[in-house]
């Protein structure tokens, strides 16, 4: 009788429990916190730049080099910048407030860095390395910097 | 306590029901409270069926023979912990168990959402809940009701199959079970992207952890499972092509299909028609290998006349399930365009999608082998099972070329590599291969097969390494930091490939430990106590073995209390050219409750090899103590539970959780970060995780 009246009350207090949303006007959140319209926007950009950092990562480790490594570099930056340029016109100005805490800060310097690099042609070719603003040779292996060097 | 339990298993099923409806409803009108119900409903599903899951527990512990359940898997004399694990020792409490155990990842796959991924959540709650409203009616009402009573009740128990009296039996079905049970949520996630129209490569992006999570536990499991096969069937072997076996390893194949082709879709924005193909064959293989390992339905089509409705059932099942996906993606085909093509031969693309054909050959030849016996039966009326040289001459080869993909892989270059990178690149590790195979040749190894898979193993080995110590390289040159520095920054950055590329040498080590098995050797002898026997390992030396003498553990005298089991101990005495290493103990058991006997075997362990005793008779009647035994000497079977070991490791590390290292180093928010600050060069991208 008692495991029967323990029954009863499971099933009214489970009852209560899942009605009481649908009468209350409590409710879960049908949009979430990262689901912005951008992040469409910002995960191509991602995958972008992801392609041309493993394509860095490729050509430091011997998979690709010459003549394919410009060729692809030129094409995945080609369409990094595309995507960059297609994120901040509809960004505008947020976009460092943009990602929700998931999105790592680190990663977004690195494409703010890419970004510029891209635009400024710092990246030095050979060996990868992003240069300051303004800098005429590779901090890193020395060559020259120039537009055959980095510009895309 | 079971009777609350078994209410709670009734209570259950409305529950499940309402939250489907209002979960899916939700989704389709917007409305947030509906949503909000349904989610609940997932909540107090798993509260339920906690009670319900506690419920046979108890009656287990408390030896409640009047239920139909307990009396079959249990008695009296059982021990505490084969008692609990009775919990998922036969179909019924299994089918109870993976639905308590889907339910639990459910609940924690809605509770992580409840703030993100919100678009997907109805769905994902709707389809995980219509999965478990499913199970639950089939627990209810297709005759397998852990609380079925029996209308009497027995005095006692028949007991637990002596088989499954193992330490492993309280680990290794879990373990499986976890990992078929969180594959419902990627899954989950697939069917919302599809019903929601997001096909994207972000339902790939949240689920990509439950995935490899799934996977963790899935290889666990199965690695258990042949080590429990070892220990406890007693005849050297680990994995038999049994069709339960072979059930844990179809979603293991597809699963681990699917984590190489979501890479082409998140890198490349292919395969994405292949990829929910592969998503869906999965989670239809985990249902279909839960329903066959309890079904009885392959090794004995007639004689579980009560198990063939419940095997209908599932089919029916998974029938409606695949049908649905299909239709599903045929509605969606224009959303599941591929963004590019694959440019050359020579890429990594290809190399993957190369491992995908071959994961999925072995898949339907793993698959053809199975249900062999049902389809001859259907179509010849006669049942033909095919065995173990079916399966090894069949995916011998395709796995050894899985094994030269795996070395291939990772040196080749995304979209296009050319001939003379190629090359260079895998130059040393040819070499390094050659070396080995000139070097086992010239030791008088003529195993065509182990020698194949050895002179692999080594080539795949030294791509592994050299990838490692090329990326730390690279790394090291470009951040001026120490090698170990730029080591644990490669492994932090990019968890997944180097995670990967550990479970691959972990993969390797195991299909080496596999390979061993071309040398064992084996022996049989009948002996009495003080005489003794040799065999040969293959490294060259020789184990003596002594039988010393026979113990028995002696029936109590209280007639109306039983053992368990009866033991007879065997002592024997292990000399290695020579010189004293041991003892073993091998045991023969006799079950008198269940009149059934067993063998315990005898293993003792080095790194490269197993000796392994099997006590086959033993001579109780004369009084003269004669034993005859197998003795067997394993090579390299202990690497096959290294590689077991280093695959968990190398998942793990692609699993734990993204952390974020740059955050304390970071300008403030708004501010313009330092360009050029960092170097980027051979860094891979660690894409921020949103997982589930």
């Amino acid at each position: 009788m008692t495991v029967l009246a323990g029954g009863v009350l499971l099933a009214a207090g489970i009852l209560i429990y899942l009605l009481e949303p649908v009468f209350s006007g409590r409710r879960s959140p049908i949009r979430g916190e990262d689901s912005d319209p951008r992040t469409e926007a910002a995960a191509r950009r991602r995958a972008a730049l992801t392609a041309l950092r493993d394509l860095e990562y490729d050509r430091a480790t011997g998979k690709v080099d010459g003549k394919d490594y410009e060729a692809l570099r030129t094409e995945l930056s080609r369409e990094a910048l595309r995507r960059l340029d297609e994120g901040s016109l509809d960004e505008g100005g947020a976009s460092r407030e943009l990602p929700a805490e998931q999105v790592s800060r680190e990663l977004e310097d690195e494409i703010e860095a890419i970004r510029q690099a891209l635009r400024a042609g710092l990246r030095c070719a050979p060996c990868g390395r992003l240069n300051d603003d303004g800098a005429r040779f590779c901090g890193g292996c020395g060559r020259r910097l120039g537009p055959a060097g980095g510009r895309a | 306590m079971t009777v609350l339990g078994e209410i709670a298993l009734w209570i259950a099923l409305p529950v499940a029901l309402w939250g489907t409806v209002l979960s899916f409803a939700g989704g389709r009108t917007g409305r947030g409270g509906l949503v909000l119900s349904g989610e609940r409903s997932a909540y107090a599903l798993t509260f339920l069926l906690v009670l319900a899951s506690l419920g046979v527990v108890a009656a287990f512990l408390g030896n409640r023979y009047e239920y139909w359940y307990v009396a079959n898997y249990s008695n009296r004399e059982l021990g505490t912990y084969y008692k609990i694990a009775g919990l998922w020792a036969g179909q019924r409490g299994s089918l109870l168990f993976w639905t308590l155990l889907l339910s639990g990842f459910a609940t924690i796959a809605v509770f992580r959402n409840r703030r993100r991924n919100r678009e997907f959540m109805p769905y994902v709650s709707g389809t995980l809940l219509a999965v478990l409203s499913f199970l639950i009616v089939v627990l209810l009402f297709a005759g397998v009701n852990p609380f079925e009573r029996l209308g009497f009740v027995p005095a006692n128990g028949r007991g637990l199959n002596p088989q499954l009296q193992n330490y492993w039996m309280t680990i290794h079905p879990p373990t499986l079970y976890l990992g078929f049970t969180a594959f419902a949520v990627p899954f989950a996630f697939a069917v919302s992207a599809l019903l929601s129209n997001r096909l994207d490569s972000r339902w790939i992006a949240v689920t990509r952890r439950w995935i490899l999570l799934s996977w963790f536990f899935l290889t666990n499991g199965i690695v258990f499972g042949m080590r429990w096969a070892y220990e406890e069937l007693g005849w050297g072997g680990y994995w038999f092509w049994d069709p339960v076996e072979n059930a844990s390893l179809l979603p293991w194949l597809t699963a681990t299909a699917f984590l190489h082709s979501i890479q082409i879709q998140e890198n490349r924005g292919m395969l994405k028609v292949w990829n929910m193909g592969l998503v869906a064959a999965t989670f239809l293989l985990t249902i279909f290998a839960t329903f066959l390992t309890r079904s009885g339905l392959i090794e004995s089509v007639h004689s579980f006349a009560e198990n063939l409705k419940i095997a209908y059932i599932f089919l029916g099942f998974m029938g409606a399930a695949a049908a649905f996906c299909v239709v599903l993606v045929i509605h969606r085909l224009p959303s599941l365009r591929s963004d590019n093509h694959i440019r050359s031969f020579l890429s990594r693309e290809s190399a993957f999608l190369f491992n995908n054909l071959l994961l999925v050959g072995i898949t339907f030849a793993v698959m053809w082998g199975t249900l062999h016996p049902l389809i001859t039966e259907g179509f010849f009326g006669q049942k033909v099972n095919v065995g173990p040289p079916y399966y090894n001459r069949v995916n011998l080869p395709i796995g050894l070329a899985l094994l030269c993909l795996m070395g291939i892989g990772p040196v080749i270059a995304w979209r296009k590599a050319s001939t003379r990178n190629l090359r260079r690149n895998f130059a040393v590790p040819v070499g390094v291969a050659l070396v080995v195979l000139g070097a086992l040749a010239a030791v008088g190894v003529r195993h065509g097969m182990a020698l194949a898979t050895f002179a692999v193993a080594a080539f795949v080995m030294s791509t592994v390494v050299s990838e490692f110590w090329k990326g730390t390289a690279a790394r090291a040159r470009i951040s001026g930091d120490g090698r170990l520095r730029a080591l644990r920054f490669l492994v932090r950055r990019n968890r997944r490939r180097w995670g990967g590329y550990v479970v691959h040498a972990g993969v390797v080590i195991l299909f080496t430990g596999i390979a061993g098995a071309a040398f064992d050797e084996a022996v049989v002898h009948e002996l009495a106590p003080g005489e003794s026997a040799s065999v040969r390992s293959a490294f060259g030396h020789e184990y003596r073995l002594t039988y010393e003498s026979l113990s028995h553990s002696r029936p109590r005298v209280r007639p109306d209390v039983q053992e368990n089991d009866w033991r007879w101990t065997a002592l024997l005495t292990v000399h290695r050219d020579g010189e004293r290493l041991g003892v073993l103990r091998p045991e023969r058991r006799f079950y008198p409750v269940m009149d059934e006997a067993s063998t315990e075997v005898g293993i003792r362990s080095t790194a490269f090899e197993d000796l392994y005793v099997i006590p086959r008779e033993v001579d109780l009647e004369s009084g003269s103590e004669r034993a005859t035994f197998e003795f067997k000497v394993l090579p390299l079977v202990p690497w096959i539970w290294y590689g077991g070991m280093i695959v968990a490791a190398g998942t793990l590390i692609g699993l734990w959780p993204v952390g974020q290292p740059g955050r304390a180093r970071t300008a403030a928010p708004g501010s313009r970060a330092p360009v050029g600050g960092r170097p980027v060069g051979a860094q891979s991208a660690r894409v921020p995780e949103r997982a589930a």
